[in-house]
């Protein structure tokens, strides 16, 4: 009946169980139903969203002189030397005879007025300055710095020259300024550097005048042009070996290749046509005002520096062009601190055909001639000689005029951007730039918490609503963490460390952080003991790679199978999925022979197969195979089978003799079992390695901290800490250093004619004067403070007596006046009461001091050691 | 010794004591079972203990080639012997018998482990070969000379040294002595050396043992001199000119002309004989420089040869590897379903299919195998042409050369005639005046003598440069022949393997189909 009753009881258990199995799997259903209708909701969500726009109406950010807070500029700023006005009347004659010499030109940008109002020639603006920090030596990072670091402020007209031009200090106070301010302080900052620089007025297209870099690629995103390697030419040797004889027909050869050709050609018409149209469709709507715009950049010269080739910046964008860029439509002048020159040269064709030899009169008028000459290039000096004699009649006035007359020193201040202001870069150390389908946004480091510096958005259409690939740059994280690159579209994230890391990873990409999903991993192998360069999983296999192992492991990869179902849940690493496979690839050991040297291991689980293929050999085409069937059969007397022939199926490219030993397969197939226990423990410790990495990398995401550099001294808390210590301990050796060197004797010293010996009289009564002058003073002070102490009380007094007095008609505020000052009183009274103890107990000390002090003093000690 | 005899019966190494020591010790358990069904070859063992065996003779091991351990202390052996075969032999030990000197060790280059301990040995040498030797065991011997310890400087990796025992550890300086003379020992009678023993040793005895380092220099630098000339002078004789670069050929011409000796003591013939060897010796350095400069070319040629040969086979093997590779992937994956099929008919199908594929897959192999040998065949036969019209040219260009020389002889020849001739006018005439050996003046009896003798020497010197010549160019054409021959052998070796490799794997990749099919029928 037991038994029975057992059996019931069992049933019982499996339909419960088989309940449970279907309950859950419903649950599961329904979950998955959830998910793929929460999915569809979120698409719909993101195209409902992504639909809705918002226009935020632009301020428009401005840069007046009423902003400028002009109070406490110094003079130069404010008035005009001699020199300077000399200067002033100077470029008002050059451009008197400018405007009659050419009267269908724009008048000239030659001294525009400064915050102050004062008039300024535009090179004494200029203020050449080399900064002191080493980023900025080079013109491709000074450009970068004044283009993040100012902000853009359109002209008042864009086709109209500024009437103010701001001096470089007060743009950077502000961090403010238009096309001239910005080109100003870069060529400043360029001269200063070594740089062969100039500011140059002109005209440009619309894009380059309003900073509109929409229509440009990001800088970031441009490929690398890849370098084509040319394929080394085979050298027919003498004795290469003929290639076999092609026996196909020419004739259809021909005529396959013909069709091929074809179909090529049509594609690339095709691919073609598809590129000039998406070309046209880029092209910006033609400006009415083309060629009117006015804007202002840097000319760098070539010649100093090692500069092969002059080239413009433009300063709102850092970016360099060639001086036959289209962008740039035409110049009217140039200047640098030492001259002006005018462009005498027509701009038909944009600067495309424009030359700068500076020296060249005809084609660049100069304002002063007494400055150094920039070269003159000799052949062409010669050739221009006899042309331009007929300028030179003009200009003769005019050069007398500027003979020997220098540009006068620049009235700016020198210039100068604190460590703060370098490091913060960007005005309020935030920069977003509009590319074309792509957004850039800059940080400066420690600004964000998470260690952000820049992320760069790539959008899907010109109009910027999808996002495609969101790249983001991390700085001084602890995680060292350097990039991360989020696909929208696979939903792919790929994250990017330094090396340094305790994990020793270098890539990670995966879609979710969730354990046995899709993700690969890279590392720096020759950081790991195990030198593992990559792991890929997904969901039903892991793949590792491996470099630099002693043990020639190369690969090995991983296929599971589906994890049984229990009910009560598991972690990963309670119910471990079941290993189907186990592949391992070897590298080849040359210490041993080819045919004993394991190419491939697999482990079939499943089947209780192990298939060997070994490396072949050097002039061999076909590769040694061994195959193990695990059985731990019975043979028909009941004897365990250990070993036969037939459980080692193996090819040997050449049948050696120990090798059909059973003995020698017997002992091979017991190693390999082991090895496979090996291979499964490797693979279970890999598996924890996953979820360990994972759980840091989640806490690091959480936590995120900053690493601050030892150097840092703002940041690095301790340090600062600790040189603040050190500083009050300097100022406190200070003072005392000034207490000992107080000299008592002075005053009195100062009594007795000076540079005569004393006399022991005469030291007698220094001495006691002095003591007597510093009993006068102790005693003085304890009247001082008793004095005080009496004046306290009295007052209490009188306040008591009043309150008592009019205690009745007192209001509360009154009252509670009173107490406060009750109390403050008595704590005043308390304390000079307790001063004054103190000073009685310690004046007869201090006096003692002294008169020891006076004993010992050099100046004394001869004539007084006599009574000690 | 008799006295050992009466009370022990020694024994033999025999099969029977082989079979049971090889058993006794082999793979245990399982393994064992295994080893027992199929027997253990003596080739295979790889270690072997007779100890406490009573042996006195050591034979019958030849047939342990593989055996890298090998145990014989604890019997009463006296003399090594017999181990001559065991080549592979590590490690040896020979403690605890009647060993009176060390012998018989000479091909056991591999021995890195020696144990003589308590033998009769009172001498340390015989020990050449052993470069390997790390752990020298020679204790409770006889050795009582404390300079033979030196002998132990030629082993560089000997890092552990057993004395103890002897009767040079008695010698006040015993320690120091072997610290300072084996600086680079790290334990001695089994304990580490420490320091401060070393840096004593090495005071006392600096002086001497900077001596016998001057020496050992001395012997090293002269051995590298030979060396160097040996191999100076192999790259000659490769170049078949060995000899050439200076007075060497001219001097064997006179080396043993009595007559020419004679004959050089007539006025006159010195001075032609100096013009005669400077002109010879210029020729002979023509040749020598035309021969190198022939072998560099013989070289090049060669070595592209090789190159392109190289090439061609590795192209050749990728386009096999690749071919294979491609069908094994198909191959495995029909095996697989047919394996998981359970349709008779579709097996059969299938089974027919695959054994069409391999066919095919022979068919590609060998069109492969055969491309190449034309291919091959044709370079070779190119390679043989150029090479022998090589030599050719060298030929004729030594026999212009030998011609000169012959032609030199012939100007001498005539020469020393003319003068020989005059002088025995002149002794005829009396007119003679100056003296002349005896032996000299008695060759000038008569015209006959004396044209005889210088035709003689003629003749000799004729001959020699003859045999010089013969030598050149046999030994030339020699090589010529070797290598063409090696050419078309080492070609033929390599089409016979990749055809039987190809065969090979055909007929297994067959096999493994037919017993597939076996296979399931039986299911």
């Amino acid at each position: 009946m037991e038994v029975l009753k057992e059996k019931v009881e069992e049933e019982e258990a499996a339909e419960r169980e088989a309940e449970a199995e279907q309950a859950a799997r419903r649950a599961a259903e329904r979950e998955r139903e959830d998910v793929t209708l929460n999915r569809e909701d979120l698409i719909d969500l993101e195209q409902k969203l992504s639909e809705i726009e918002v226009h935020i109406p632009e301020v428009p950010v401005t840069f007046t002189k009423s902003t400028i807070d002009t109070s406490t500029l110094p003079a130069s700023y404010r008035t005009n030397t001699a020199k300077e006005q000399l200067l002033l009347q100077v470029a008002d004659n050059f451009a008197r005879q400018y405007s009659h010499l050419c009267p269908d030109r724009e008048p000239l940008f030659l001294h525009p007025l400064n915050e102050c109002d004062v008039p300024k020639f535009v090179s004494t603006t200029i203020r050449p300055t080399l900064m002191p920090y080493p980023e900025l030596y080079n013109w491709d990072s000074c450009a970068d710095f004044v283009s993040d670091f100012l902000t853009m402020v359109p002209l008042p007209s864009a086709i109209k020259l500024p009437e103010y031009l701001f001096s470089p200090t007060s743009v950077l106070k502000y961090q403010k300024g238009n096309c001239f301010d910005f080109s100003i302080l870069l060529c400043s900052m360029l001269i200063g550097a070594g740089y062969d620089a100039y500011c140059v007025s002109g005209y440009a297209s619309q894009d380059l005048c309003s900073m509109d870099l929409t229509r440009e690629v990001c800088p970031l995103l441009k490929k690398s042009k890849e370098v084509v390697v040319e394929k080394e030419k085979v050298v027919l040797k003498k004795y290469t070996v003929k290639p076999p004889r092609d026996l196909r027909s020419k004739f259809e050869l021909g005529q396959i290749a013909k069709k091929e050709a074809e179909i090529t050609a049509a594609e690339e018409k095709k691919r073609k046509e598809e590129e000039e149209r998406l070309l046209e469709l880029d092209k910006p709507p033609p400006d009415p005002m083309r060629g009117l715009r006015i804007h202002a950049w840097v000319l760098v010269l070539c010649g100093r520096r090692e500069v092969p080739e002059s080239f413009f910046i433009d300063p709102f964008t850092a970016r360099s062009y060639s001086t036959q860029d289209e962008h740039f439509l035409g110049i009217e002048s140039i200047w640098n601190h030492k001259n002006y020159w005018v462009n005498m040269q027509d701009c038909w064709n944009g600067c495309k055909d424009l030359t700068f030899d500076l020296g060249d009169p005809v084609r660049w008028e100069f304002l002063l001639l007494g400055t150094e000459k920039p070269y003159l290039s000799l052949l062409e000096s010669e050739e221009e000689e006899d042309l331009g004699e007929d300028d030179d009649v003009e200009n003769m006035d005019k050069e007398d005029e500027g003979k020997n007359f220098d540009m006068p020193c620049s009235w700016v201040e020198q210039i100068s951007i604190s460590a703060k202001d370098f490091e913060t870069r960007c005005p309020q150390g935030r920069k977003v730039i509009q590319y074309k389908q792509a957004k850039l946004e800059k940080w400066s480091p420690y600004l964000n918490g998470n260690g952000l510096v820049s992320r760069l958005t790539v959008y899907e259409d010109v109009d910027c609503r999808k996002a495609v690939e969101v790249k983001e740059w991390y700085k001084n994280r602890e995680d060292l963490l350097e990039m991360r690159q989020v696909d929208k579209v696979l939903n792919l994230t790929t994250e990017y460390f330094k090396p340094g890391h305790f994990l020793a990873l270098r890539v990670h990409i995966y879609k979710t952080m969730i354990p046995e999903t899709d993700r690969t991993m890279e590392f720096y192998h020759t950081a790991r003991v195990d030198g593992l360069v990559k792991r890929s999983e997904t969901p039903r296999s892991m793949t590792e790679y491996y470099e630099g192992r002693p043990d020639f492991l190369a690969y090995r990869h991983v296929e599971y199978g589906v994890r049984t179902k229990k009910f009560i849940i598991n972690t990963a690493d309670t119910n471990p999925r079941p290993m189907m496979k186990i592949t391992e690839r070897f590298n080849r050991n040359l210490a041993k022979l080819a045919d004993d040297d394991v190419a491939e291991r697999i482990f079939v689980v499943s089947d209780e197969r192990i298939q060997l293929r070994y490396h072949c050999r050097t002039d061999y085409i076909t590769t040694s195979k061994r195959e193990f069937q695990k059985r731990n059969d019975v043979d028909n007397k009941g004897n365990k089978i250990i070993m036969t022939p037939d459980m080692c199926i193996s090819y040997e490219v050449e049948p050696r003799e120990h090798t059909k030993k059973l003995l020698f397969q017997y002992e091979m197939m017991m190693d390999l079992k082991n090895e496979e226990k090996m291979s499964k423990h490797q693979v279970w410790e890999s598996e924890m390695e996953v979820l360990e990495i994972l759980k840091v990398r989640e806490e690091e995401e959480d936590t995120h901290n900053l690493t601050i550099s030892i150097y840092d001294t703002k940041r690095n808390e301790k340090s600062k800490e600790q040189r603040e210590a050190l500083e009050r301990q300097a100022q406190e050796e200070h003072i005392r250093q000034v207490e000992a060197e107080l000299d008592y004797l002075a005053p009195f010293l100062v009594q007795l004619p000076p540079g005569e010996k004393l006399t022991r009289w005469q030291a007698l009564r220094l001495k006691d004067e002095c003591l007597n002058d510093f009993k006068q003073r102790l005693i003085d002070k304890a009247n001082l403070i008793q004095a005080r102490f009496e004046k306290e009380t009295q007052e209490l007094q009188k306040k008591q007596q009043w309150y008592q007095e009019n205690q009745v008609t007192m209001t509360v505020e009154d009252e509670d006046a009173y107490l406060t000052y009750c109390s403050q009183a008595m704590f005043r009274i308390r304390i000079l009461e307790q001063r004054l103890n103190r000073h009685k107990e310690l004046a007869p000390q201090k006096y003692l001091a002294l008169e020891e002090k006076l004993y010992r003093d050099p100046r004394l000690i001869e004539y007084l050691k006599v009574f000690v | 010794m008799i006295r050992l005899y009466d009370t022990i019966e020694p024994n033999v190494i025999d099969e029977e004591l082989l079979k049971l020591a090889v058993e006794e010790q082999g793979p245990q358990e399982a393994a064992g079972q295994v080893a027992k069904q199929e027997g253990i070859n003596f080739k295979d063992v790889k270690s072997l203990q007779l100890d406490f065996q009573n042996i006195l003779r050591i034979d019958n091991l030849w047939q342990f080639e593989s055996l890298t351990k090998l145990q014989l202390d604890n019997n009463i052996i006296e003399k090594i012997d017999g181990l001559e075969s065991l080549v592979n032999l590590v490690w040896l030990d020979l403690s605890f018998n009647n060993i009176e000197s060390i012998e018989g060790l000479d091909t056991l280059v591999k021995l890195e482990d020696l144990s003589l301990f308590s033998n009769r040995i009172s001498k340390m040498d015989a020990m050449d070969t052993l470069v390997k030797l790390q752990v020298f065991s020679i204790g409770n011997n006889m050795l009582d000379n404390l300079l033979n310890v030196i002998y132990l400087r030629r082993f560089p990796f000997l890092r552990s040294l057993n004395l103890a025992g002897n009767p040079i550890c008695e010698e006040e300086d015993y320690k120091l002595f072997v610290t300072a003379y084996l600086p680079d020992l790290v334990y001695l009678d089994f304990r580490l050396i420490d320091p401060h023993t070393a840096k004593l040793g090495d005071a006392k005895y600096q002086y001497s043992i900077y001596e016998l380092k001057h020496r050992e220099n001395y012997i090293q630098s002269k051995l590298e001199e030979e060396q160097a000339n040996i191999a100076e002078l192999e790259k000659h004789k490769a170049a078949y000119v060995e000899y050439l670069n200076g007075p060497y050929l001219f001097d064997s011409l006179y080396l043993d002309d009595i007559e020419a000796a004679k004959l050089a003591y007539l006025p006159g013939v010195p001075e032609l004989l100096e013009t005669y060897k400077t002109k010879f010796v210029t020729v002979c350095q023509t040749l020598f420089d035309y021969g190198l400069i022939q072998e560099e070319k013989r070289k090049a040629e060669v070595a592209i040869f090789y190159e392109c040969l190289e090439e061609a086979l590795q192209d050749n093997r990728a386009i096999g590897l690749k071919t294979i590779e491609d069908f094994e992937k198909i191959h495995f994956a029909a095996l697989h379903t047919i394996r998981n099929a359970n349709d008779l008919q579709f097996v059969d199908t299938k089974l027919s299919e695959c054994a069409e594929e391999i066919s095919q897959l022979f068919d590609v192999l060998m069109t492969l195998e055969m491309q190449l040998v034309e291919q091959l065949e044709e370079s070779i036969n190119s390679f043989e042409r150029n090479i022998i019209d090589m030599v050719g040219v060298f030929v004729e260009n030594v026999q212009g050369l030998m011609a000169q020389c012959r032609d030199l002889e012939n100007h001498h020849h005539e020469k020393l005639l003319e003068i020989s001739i005059n002088t025995l006018e002149k002794i005829v005439k009396s007119e003679f005046d100056e003296d002349l050996p005896d032996d000299v003046r008695t060759l000038f009896s008569d015209k006959d003598t004396v044209v005889n003798a210088v035709g003689a020497s003629h003749d000799m010197h004729l001959l020699k440069i003859d045999n010089r010549e013969d030598d050149l160019i046999t030994n030339v054409t020699n090589w010529c022949t070797a290598i063409v021959n090696k050419v078309h052998d080492d070609e033929l070796n390599r089409n016979r393997k990749r055809v039987k490799e190809i065969n090979q794997y055909v007929d297994h990749l067959q096999n493994e189909l037919d017993n597939l099919d076996f296979g399931d029928l039986t299911d």
